[in-house]
């Protein structure tokens, strides 16, 4: 059974506006959204700005509610759970934030911020509290007095790696990582990433990585859903991705993503137009206006998700 | 746990900014200085329910009691710092002297009159009531002397040219009598005169004279009671007023704000109905009714109409900006992860957001305080505030009249002592600014 | 097949910097953010500048355009910037204004913030034209419409007309592109132009740049953490490490042939595309970015080097003491360090 189980997952974010406050428009992040996770699986979730990705993602861990659609963890249904009955599933399932800047308590040291989850929950008992602290700490490649400290007195990648230490605290099962290295440099962010794999292993994490970076995404991941508009458009093993992308948005996206070979300059392959717009998605495919390869059904009928090969789920109506 | 505040950085920057230490020193300086006079309050009040003891004859402990601030310590309008009045005004004074001792010698009981006559700390001459009443004619003496030399002054006036030559008895011709020397001759006779009252009313030695000097420091009002005795004391009653105001403004506000914006919802709704109703209400008319109200009620004349004007306005800026932060926050990163770990509602608010929108909380209650304490000139100027005792606010209401004589001691000395405190929150709620909000451009 | 062998250089360079050396005040007592800095620009070549956060690549572009607030910002007098005829780290405002826009032109990271909102972009795109040529209203709203075609904008008669929310990420960074080179500048200071913009839109940005470098003969400055960028774009690149130059070389010999540990160290770090590497754990730099406050003696990366450890004990010694002055090891291929890496070739491609 996988872990993580979600089915036509919608979620919209009301506009509200005019005299009454009534609401006039709707941002369609999430459009019915569907696939598993399996335990121990890194499954990565990439798309550009505007597709959903980080809505997904905390969606999944109810820090946003579900429109529609059901997630089911462990068996378990966890759509609509109230607040009480979701504590227990809280502890397992932990996000890690993009922005290391804003994604701490500015007040709080690092030990306060670790220790408060972790009694809330009861890991441990007061009299083993201190040790579990400076293991935690250790373990994400902090110094011991890091737990004195204030975020500010850290560098961004030392930030994030309290981020991490908070997200491990509790001991989760399952971590949403939304573009944990995104707001990193370059050098920060090959230790991160390293770091993150190691703690995977050592707890046995099942890990939906969410990001933009394809480069990142290939290395880190096992498998890959590629999403368009709130839509998914394609999920593959992250093996030979270049090779196997049929959809012709991954292709775009693969192929737009610039090569660090001086030597080889090919052409980048450039999408023409915008991103349509959240508000309205067309009726169609999502992607129709800038596909290379649209026909007239494309601009009428939505494609569905559709089981190629094994493992591999294109929503294309050009795809065999 | 104050270490670590000192060490955050916020702080830090506030400590590295020399004039707001400088400012927070002034203000340090009122806060001690207020504190004494609610401390010798409470003890008086304790004393006198109590009936064991008082400290009102005490000369330093018992100076700044509030019924110090209505005595009298000399005669009416002196000038500040020991400057040489006009000669008239000069007179008065010494008149307002002998005046003094004359009408408790004439009294049915004399002794008993003398023992009870008081300036201030000025007690008169242990000389007996024969001696004191020589003095006295002396002094009339003195002052009969001069008004003849008046008399002179006003024939020489009179035989000026362009004047009238109406009244002009004794010599008409050539030998005009100068002014100036007339003048000057005034002044001896005046300066004859002080010694007299000195010897009447002598200025103790040691702390009693050093106090009275000190009450006389700068001045007297209209009703010879001491201005630098009745400056000081409004400090207190400006710090009452601006800390509860702000305090309670403070408090009420962010309360509100916070729990609006947090909540959303119709909660919101309704905060944002009470603030907006409440700051379209013009504040003279607002005035107005308030005034209204108390006048003739049991309040009159208490602070109570003055609270009730700021707890009506001043809750307002607090509660849009805290508001303001809390809808910023609470999308913040840190929150989304506690919402994450479990916590309740309530507690995030708590714990997460209000701690991190406290600055923003500092900055307004100094912006209150001052408001409140400037408020209250305003208001009591209208007649919502103290009628009683000292305050600013009376004592700059109460100095429009003597302006118009040119009597500027008074109001300089109420607007000067305000003017320091209020530079001084400025100047610290600057610099809170510039060390906490990161948006500010210093 | 190398589409662009860029040896451009013929003759002088168009801006020269030589020894650059930028420091501010700040409360914790003045701070050297680049320090003796020296490159050349030339015509129709685009240097890219690569380094990490705070290794001083944007103040070295806001200082050449002097656009570093003044009150706190101290350009060291042995600076010197030279461009047609002056010394910009001594110019006057007056002089730099006129400089600004129309023969060296920026663009930013953020294009939100860098259109004034209350403005249509045409309004905009004249007032740079109206400041600095003189041509009249008809010429300039030609000339406007013109740079957005150019900048492949579709409707620029209809686009003129709309501001800047009603336009995509993209498009607005089409428009600064445009509005920097509405006066045909000689050099155009790009600093992470696409940093901020979706990777398809990036690609867009990208061809874009690369056809206007071949359409005028602008130089364009690069400023970039991302070396694939650098590697489709760039001729030249220059990397700086905590406020210094640390190797500087065209681009094939910097990717193929990095001499400084640092730049193959970046270069090994990053996720390559192609699978030979999956699921293994990329060769990271250890440590982090020294502070600007508390600089080593001697050279800057030595705690993070990983060529450190085939060194022996008297080379090791050099580094911890003495910082490496850049030393030439070919044809235009300064390196800033004691034991330069040799022929080392990397990217085998997977």
């Amino acid at each position: 059974m996988p872990l993580l189980r979600v089915k036509d997952l919608v979620k919209h974010f009301p506009v509200r506006g005019g005299v009454f406050n009534r609401v006039i428009k709707k941002v369609h992040a999430v459009n019915g959204v569907s696939f598993d996770v399996e335990r121990g699986e890194v499954l990565g979730v990439v798309g550009e700005s505007g597709c959903g990705k980080s809505t997904l993602g905390k969606t999944i861990i109810r820090l946003l509610e579900p429109t529609s659609g059901t997630i089911q963890y462990d068996g378990t249904d966890i759509s609509t759970m109230r607040h009480v009955e979701l504590m227990p599933f809280r502890r397992r399932m932990q996000i890690i934030f993009q922005d290391p800047y804003s994604s701490l308590n500015p007040r709080l040291t690092v030990q306060a911020l670790l220790r408060e989850a972790i009694r809330f929950h009861r890991i441990v008992g007061r009299s083993e509290m201190d040790e579990y602290i400076v293991n935690l700490i250790r373990k994400v490649g902090l110094r011991v007095d890091a737990r004195d400290k204030f975020p500010h007195e850290f560098s961004g990648g030392q930030r994030q790696r309290i981020g991490i230490a908070r997200a491990l605290a509790l001991h989760p099962e399952f971590i949403v990582a939304d573009e944990p290295v995104s707001a990193l440099d370059v050098s920060i962010q090959a230790q991160v990433l390293n770091l993150m794999m190691d703690l995977k292993e050592e707890f046995g994490l099942t890990l939906l990585f969410v990001s933009h970076d394809l480069k990142v995404i290939e290395h880190f991941c096992h498998r890959v859903v590629v999403m368009y508009l709130g839509f998914i458009v394609e999920v593959l093993s992250s093996e030979r991705v270049h090779e196997r992308a049929q959809h012709p948005y991954t292709k775009a996206l693969l192929g737009a993503n610039p090569i660090d070979d001086p030597d080889d300059r090919r052409p980048l392959t450039v999408l023409q137009g915008d991103v349509p717009s959240p508000f309205d998605p067309p009726t169609g495919c999502a992607f129709a206006g800038r596909c290379p390869i649209a026909e007239e059904r494309c601009r009428h009928e939505r494609p569905v998700l559709e089981r190629k090969k094994a493992g591999h789920e294109v929503a294309c109506w050009l795809v065999e | 746990m104050i270490r670590r505040v000192l060490r955050s950085r916020g702080v830090r920057k506030l400590r590295q900014n020399r004039w707001a230490m400088l400012a927070l020193g002034v203000i340090g300086l009122y806060v001690v200085v207020a504190l004494f006079m609610l401390a010798t309050d409470a003890v008086e009040g304790i004393g006198q329910r109590t009936g064991g003891f008082t400290i009102k004859d005490r000369p330093v402990l018992g100076m700044l009691l509030v019924d110090k601030t209505l005595d009298r310590v000399g005669p009416n309008s002196v000038p500040g710092f020991f400057l040489r009045d006009r000669p008239e005004r000069r007179l008065e004074h010494h008149q307002a002297y002998l005046d003094a001792v004359e009408r408790a010698l004439n009294a049915k009981d004399p002794e008993a009159a003398l023992a009870e006559l008081r300036f201030g700390s000025l007690r008169p001459a242990d000389l007996g009531p024969d001696k004191l009443r020589e003095l006295v004619d002396e002094g009339w003496a003195l002052f009969d002397e001069v008004d003849e030399i008046y008399e002179q002054i006003d024939e020489a006036e009179g035989q000026s040219p362009g004047g009238d030559q109406a009244t002009a008895p004794g010599a008409g011709e050539g030998e005009a009598p100068n002014i100036a020397d007339l003048d000057a001759a005034v002044s001896d006779k005046i300066d004859q005169i002080e010694p007299i009252v000195r010897a009447l009313f002598p200025i103790p030695d040691g702390l009693d004279g050093f106090l009275y000097r000190l009450k006389m420091l700068l001045g007297t009002d209209r009703q010879g009671r001491s201005i630098l005795i009745r400056t000081v004391y409004s400090i207190k009653i400006a710090l009452e007023v601006g800390f509860v105001t702000a305090l309670l403004a403070v408090l009420v506000g962010s309360i509100l704000g916070a729990a609006g914006a947090y909540f959303g919802g119709w909660v919101d709704h309704v905060v944002i109905w009470l603030f907006s109703t409440f700051s379209s209400i013009p504040s003279l008319v607002l005035l107005t009714v308030l005034a209204f109200m108390f006048t003739g009620s049991r309040f009159d004349g208490t602070l109570i109409p003055l609270y009730t004007a700021f707890s009506l306005t001043f809750w307002i800026g607090p509660c849009r900006v805290i508001r303001g932060e809390v809808l910023k926050v609470k999308e913040l990163e840190y929150v989304q992860a506690a919402t994450s770990i479990g916590f309740g509602r309530v507690y995030i608010l708590l714990r997460h957001i209000l701690p991190n929108t406290a600055y923003l909380m500092f900055i307004n209650f100094s912006l209150l305080f001052i408001g409140a304490v400037k408020g209250e000139v305003i208001l009591t100027f209208l007649g919502l505030g103290l009628k009683n005792g000292a305050s600013w606010g009376i004592m700059i209401s109460q100095s429009a009249s003597e302006v118009i004589e040119g009597r500027f001691w008074q109001i300089s000395a109420a607007t000067a002592f305000m003017f320091g405190l209020v530079l001084a929150f400025n100047t610290l709620t600057d610099a809170l600014q510039d060390a906490f909000d990161p948006k500010h451009v210093s | 097949m190398p589409e662009n062998e860029s040896t451009t250089r013929d003759g002088e360079p168009v801006l020269k910097v030589r020894h650059l050396t930028t420091r501010f005040r700040t409360d914790l007592g003045v701070v050297t953010a680049v320090q003796d800095i020296s490159f050349n620009v030339y015509a129709g070549e685009t240097l890219g500048i690569v380094g990490e956060s705070g290794c001083g690549k944007t103040v070295t572009s806001k200082s050449i355009m002097r656009l570093l607030p003044e009150e706190v910002t101290l350009i060291d007098e042995a600076s010197r910037i030279e461009f047609a005829g002056l010394n910009l780290a001594s110019a006057s405002e007056k002089e730099m204004r006129r400089v600004r826009g129309d023969r060296i032109a920026m663009i930013f990271q953020e294009p939100m913030t860098s259109l004034n909102p209350v403005f249509t972009i045409g309004w905009q795109l004249d007032e740079a034209l109206k400041y600095h040529t003189k041509l009249n209203h008809a010429e300039r709203r030609a000339r406007a419409i013109e740079m957005l075609r150019l900048v492949d904008m579709p409707n620029p008669e209809q686009r003129i007309h709309e501001y800047p929310h009603q336009l995509s990420g993209g498009m607005r960074q089409r428009v600064m592109i445009a509005m920097a080179l509405v006066c045909e500048p000689d050099i155009l200071i790009a600093d992470e132009p696409t940093t901020a913009l979706d990777v398809t839109i990036q690609a867009q940005i990208l061809s874009l740049m690369n056809d206007l470098k071949t359409k005028l003969s602008t130089a364009i400055v690069l400023i970039t953490h991302d070396l694939g960028v650098v590697a489709q774009v760039c001729d030249r690149v220059i990397v700086m490490y905590a406020g210094r130059v640390i190797e500087s070389a065209p681009v094939r010999d910097l990717f193929h042939h990095p001499r400084h540990p640092y730049t193959r160290a970046l270069l090994d770090s990053i996720p390559r595309a192609g699978t030979a590497h999956a699921g293994k754990k990329l060769p990271a730099i250890e440590g982090i970015v020294p502070s600007l406050f508390e600089l080593p003696e001697g050279c800057r990366f030595n705690d993070r080097c990983p060529h450190r450890r085939t060194l022996d004990e008297a080379q090791r010694r050099r580094c911890v003491d003495v910082e490496p002055d850049l030393s030439e090891h070919g044809a235009d291929r300064p390196v800033r360090c004691h034991y330069p890496l040799v022929d080392v070739t990397v990217k085998e491609t997977a």
